[in-house]
């Protein structure tokens, strides 16, 4: 059993050229905890994923997720960790299976075959397993990605904008299958400019404007109208 | 021995994206065609010696090339996979000697189809005991042109006018390449034995392969970074 938060973000800063995207980001995430931030377009939300999923190192500042140093020991966190992005990161030319047979072996998943034929079963696209995913519908390209990002079982989820061009239906689909993940004990960091949905899933909320942090709480302290109030106050200003 | 595994897994998934779709091999091959046709016909009866059809050969092969290279990661970007790529458990390094790999192969095998052609149109005897060292010269030539292209188009796959950057930034680099390459394919079409001038220039083209080999590994990390 850690002391420490599994995810801990000090000084946090990133500047692109002149200017800075991120400044001075602070938070702390518990395991099984879903953390929404929330912000206006530009305000550094998908950067903020960016640097947590290793994609994009910061300019200043630490980042600590499951004791692992963000700079030093990239590989060791991206093995316990999966980004649902907007994009579905998949391969249009290769088929559904190909694509996780693609990603398993990057990430050298042991028995691969079961566990591609149960993911498929899971997002309910066993039926287009050998379909090429350029075919599929936006729904179903987003519930690919999601068995993408569970091949390698990974404990702490990234969403950047999950439910961003999906329909209702798909967003539907998104949300349930987002709820059957959070009962398995993983630890969420979601972006999105969607508060309800923000909201929906949370267990904490954090608004970025700016690139600065200007709200942190609890759900349990918040409902939809008074998070409206409090993000229309400080995204305003 | 798992870095290896990924990287061949790069490879494969290239080819069976390429063998799907054909997009590289088809431009690069009609590409290299057409200059051989276009230069035989230019050149006409008057054409002679192995010098100038050499220069043809590597000036079809290199221009086919980056047309291939520039394509390496269209993938990768135009559908966001580079992000997929670099959330995979691995050294930046793997991805790049993934993609030299893969353009290695694709390049290589439009080369052997163009080859024959170049036969017929220029030069019409070689010493078979020289084909050997064509294929030796092809291949290490083809792992400096991979090596630095790949590097230079994950770079330019980032501008604007990434179809312009990486011929501008590609060819001035590649020059001691080009060179040695020429020299070399040169002297074995018509050399009767292995000779001192041939070693020389397969040395000086290998070092420029280690040299660009390690500069790609040693870069790449921070091209990627955006």
């Amino acid at each position: 059993m850690q002391d420490s938060p599994l995810i801990r973000a000090e000084g946090l800063s990133k500047i692109f050229g002149r200017r800075k995207v991120l400044q001075d980001i602070n938070f702390e995430l518990e395991k099984g905890e879903f953390l929404t931030i929330i912000g206006p377009n530009g305000a550094g939300k998908t950067t903020l994923i960016k640097i947590l999923a290793t994609l994009v190192l910061p300019s200043s500042g630490s980042v600590s997720i499951d004791g692992f140093d963000l700079r030093k020991d990239s590989v060791s966190i991206r093995e316990r960790m999966g980004l649902i992005s907007h994009n579905p990161l998949l391969y249009g030319d290769l088929t559904a299976y190909e694509n996780l047979l693609f990603y398993g072996r990057m990430f050298g998943i042991k028995d691969l075959e079961a566990r591609i034929s149960q993911l498929l079963e899971k997002v309910e696209l066993g039926h287009r397993k050998f379909d090429v995913v350029r075919t599929f519908s936006r729904g179903m390209q987003q519930r690919l990605s999601i068995a993408r990002v569970l091949l390698h079982n990974p404990s702490i989820l990234l969403l950047d904008e999950p439910h961003s061009g999906l329909d209702p239906h798909a967003t539907d689909i998104l949300d349930d299958l987002l709820e059957n993940l959070k009962r398995e004990d993983r630890t969420f960091i979601m972006a999105t400019h969607n508060l309800e949905k923000g909201l929906e899933h949370a267990t904490s909320i954090l608004i970025l404007s700016q690139g600065r942090v200007v709200f942190q709480g609890e759900k349990r302290d918040l409902d939809i109208a008074n998070l409206r109030e409090i993000y229309t106050r400080f995204v305003s200003e | 021995m798992n870095y290896i595994r990924q990287i061949l897994t790069i490879v494969s998934k290239d080819i069976a994206a390429e063998i799907r779709t054909k997009e590289m091999l088809n431009s690069m091959l009609v590409f290299v065609i057409l200059i051989m046709v276009i230069f035989h016909f230019a050149f006409g009866e008057v054409f002679e010696g192995v010098e100038i059809a050499v220069g043809i050969l590597w000036g079809a092969f290199l221009f086919a090339a980056v047309l291939g290279l520039n394509r390496i990661f269209v993938h990768e970007k135009d559908e966001g996979c580079l992000d997929g790529l670099m959330l995979c458990p691995t050294d930046r390094a793997v991805i790049y000697f993934g993609k030299v790999l893969s353009s290695l192969i694709f390049i290589f095998v439009v080369q052997m189809l163009a080859l024959p052609i170049f036969f017929v149109f220029f030069i019409k005897m070689i010493p078979l005991s020289n084909l050997w060292l064509l294929l030796l010269v092809i291949i290490l030539s083809n792992v400096g042109i991979t090596s630095v292209g790949t590097l230079l188009s994950a770079i330019s796959i980032n501008t604007k006018a990434r179809d312009l950057m990486l011929p501008i930034l590609f060819f001035p680099v590649i020059i001691p390449i080009l060179i040695a390459a020429v020299k070399l394919t040169g002297l074995i079409m018509t050399a009767s034995k292995f000779s001192g001038d041939i070693l020389i220039w397969l040395r000086m083209l290998a070092i420029y392969d280690i040299i660009f080999l390690l500069v790609g590994f040693l870069t790449f990390e921070y091209v990627l970074e955006e």
